[in-house]
């Protein structure tokens, strides 16, 4: 019983002492005589649960790259002297632009909450995408109905994040991870489905007339001016 | 003609079947005239190397805003830099795609241009000149790509000068090519010479210098 006092008050000690972790460090640094402290000082910027949802985001980020780079070729597909659908390669080029910026912005979100980039984790089921030969040279109905389910996969994703995020168990929880999440990520995705998904709506039943070519050039002069 | 008839009818069958339920997603096969596409495969597959290295290049930079971002680094003006340079060496590769486009390339393994294996190799620095002049031997060694790209369009077995590519990459890439590595060599002499006798001063100060 005793030993678990102890072991109560050590543990106690311990962590009250890690509320002044920087402070201690600091003092003990600048007392050091011979000029040159050995110790690193704990002066970081990580606070709350950084350290329980930092990979998940590093891996979000990587996601965004891959999604970046497919959308790029759906964009080069569609510029092509045979497709010469340049309101669909400025779509797909817009939607390359947005996740290759998004990727940036996180990176810097990660790094302001004392975190760090891993260019190299890669979740399971995307990896396993790769396996399957994928196809970016779609038809034009085709290529928006993967663009949004692509869309919807990353939005999903932040939920899952933002999941982890506010799991009331102190190694996860942090309020302010999924408010940014809630804030920078979540309407920019609900805004791209919404618009994609409109276009499939239309382009179904444009593609269910007499002449669905014509249809096609028509929507592709509106495309361009989005 | 009964056959023409039978044929007409398969032919708009599908479309019609459409009209009802199935939708006319695809379109039929072109016949367009090829004698304007000139440019020849080895010509053509190095330039699509050169692209998955531009973009590799980006990714190394990626990584270099990624490390001085970080708050134990604290060099938000270095970060800047190579952020902003990693989106321009996309635009490098987007730039190489468009030309490849209006040559009239890129209409079949367009899938296959960008592979995944675009994640960067050294991910942190010790110092701010490390990192620059790791960006300068990144860019002489694209400078060299760019180089033997030309040397393949210019002069190879199908002995079929491309004037207009050699010209476009001599006067277009290499010119930045070369604008940027003075300018980079430019920084890591500053730098280096700020840092003689005040190391971690030095590396300060240049740090808010970029930042302006
Ligand atoms: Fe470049």
């Amino acid at each position: 019983m005793k030993a678990f006092f102890t072991v109560l008050s050590v543990l106690l000690v311990g962590v009250l002492a890690s509320e002044e972790y920087c402070y201690d460090d600091v003092v003990r640094a600048c007392k050091t005589t011979n000029k040159l402290s050995t110790s690193p000082i704990n002066c970081t910027a990580k606070y709350g649960a950084i350290d329980g949802v930092e990979e998940y985001l590093q891996k979000y980020v990587n996601h965004h790259f891959i999604r970046s780079f497919e959308y790029l070729l759906m964009s080069t597909h569609y510029a092509n002297y045979e497709k010469n659908r340049l309101g669909f390669e400025k779509l797909f080029r817009g939607l390359s632009d947005e996740t290759w910026h998004d990727a940036i912005e996180l990176i810097q979100y990660i790094t302001k909450r004392g975190g760090e980039m891993n260019f190299q984790t890669v979740s399971n089921d995307i990896i396993s995408e790769e396996q399957q030969d994928a196809n970016f040279e779609l038809y034009e109905l085709q290529s928006i109905a993967k663009a949004l389910d692509i869309e919807k996969k990353l939005a999903v994703e932040a939920h899952r994040i933002h999941g982890e995020a506010t799991r009331k168990n102190s190694k996860f929880h942090d309020p302010e991870i999924s408010s940014h999440l809630e804030h920078e990520f979540m309407p920019k995705h609900r805004d791209t489905i919404r618009k994609l998904a409109g276009y499939t709506s239309d382009l179904s039943t444009l593609l269910n007339g007499p002449d669905s070519s014509l249809s096609l050039y028509l929507f592709d002069e509106y495309l361009q001016k989005q | 003609m009964k056959t023409t008839v039978v044929a007409l009818c398969v032919f708009l069958s599908c479309s019609i079947a459409i009209g009802s339920a199935v939708l006319q997603c695809e379109h039929k096969e072109l016949d367009i005239p090829k004698e304007w596409k000139d440019m020849v495969d080895p010509c053509v597959h190095s330039m699509r190397g050169q692209i998955e290295e531009e973009l590799k290049a980006a990714m190394q930079y990626m990584a270099m805003g990624a490390h001085f971002s970080k708050d134990t680094i604290n060099r938000p003006g270095f970060a800047k830099m190579f952020f902003e340079s990693a989106s321009e060496e996309r635009q490098h590769a987007i730039k190489l795609i468009s030309y490849l486009l209006m040559r009239g390339e890129l209409t079949s393994r367009v899938s296959e241009l960008i592979k995944r294996n675009l994640a960067p190799k050294t991910t942190s620095w010790v110092t701010g000149v490390e990192a620059l002049k790791d960006a300068l031997k990144l860019e002489a060694s694209v400078t060299k790509k760019i180089r033997e790209v030309i040397k393949v369009c210019e002069d190879n077995p199908t002995k079929y000068n491309d004037y207009h590519l050699v010209d476009y990459l001599t006067g277009d890439f290499l010119d930045e090519q070369y604008h940027g590595q003075r300018d980079i060599a430019g920084k890591v002499s500053t730098l280096e010479k700020l840092m003689e006798k005040h190391g971690a001063l030095g590396e300060f100060l240049f740090d808010k210098k970029l930042l302006e």
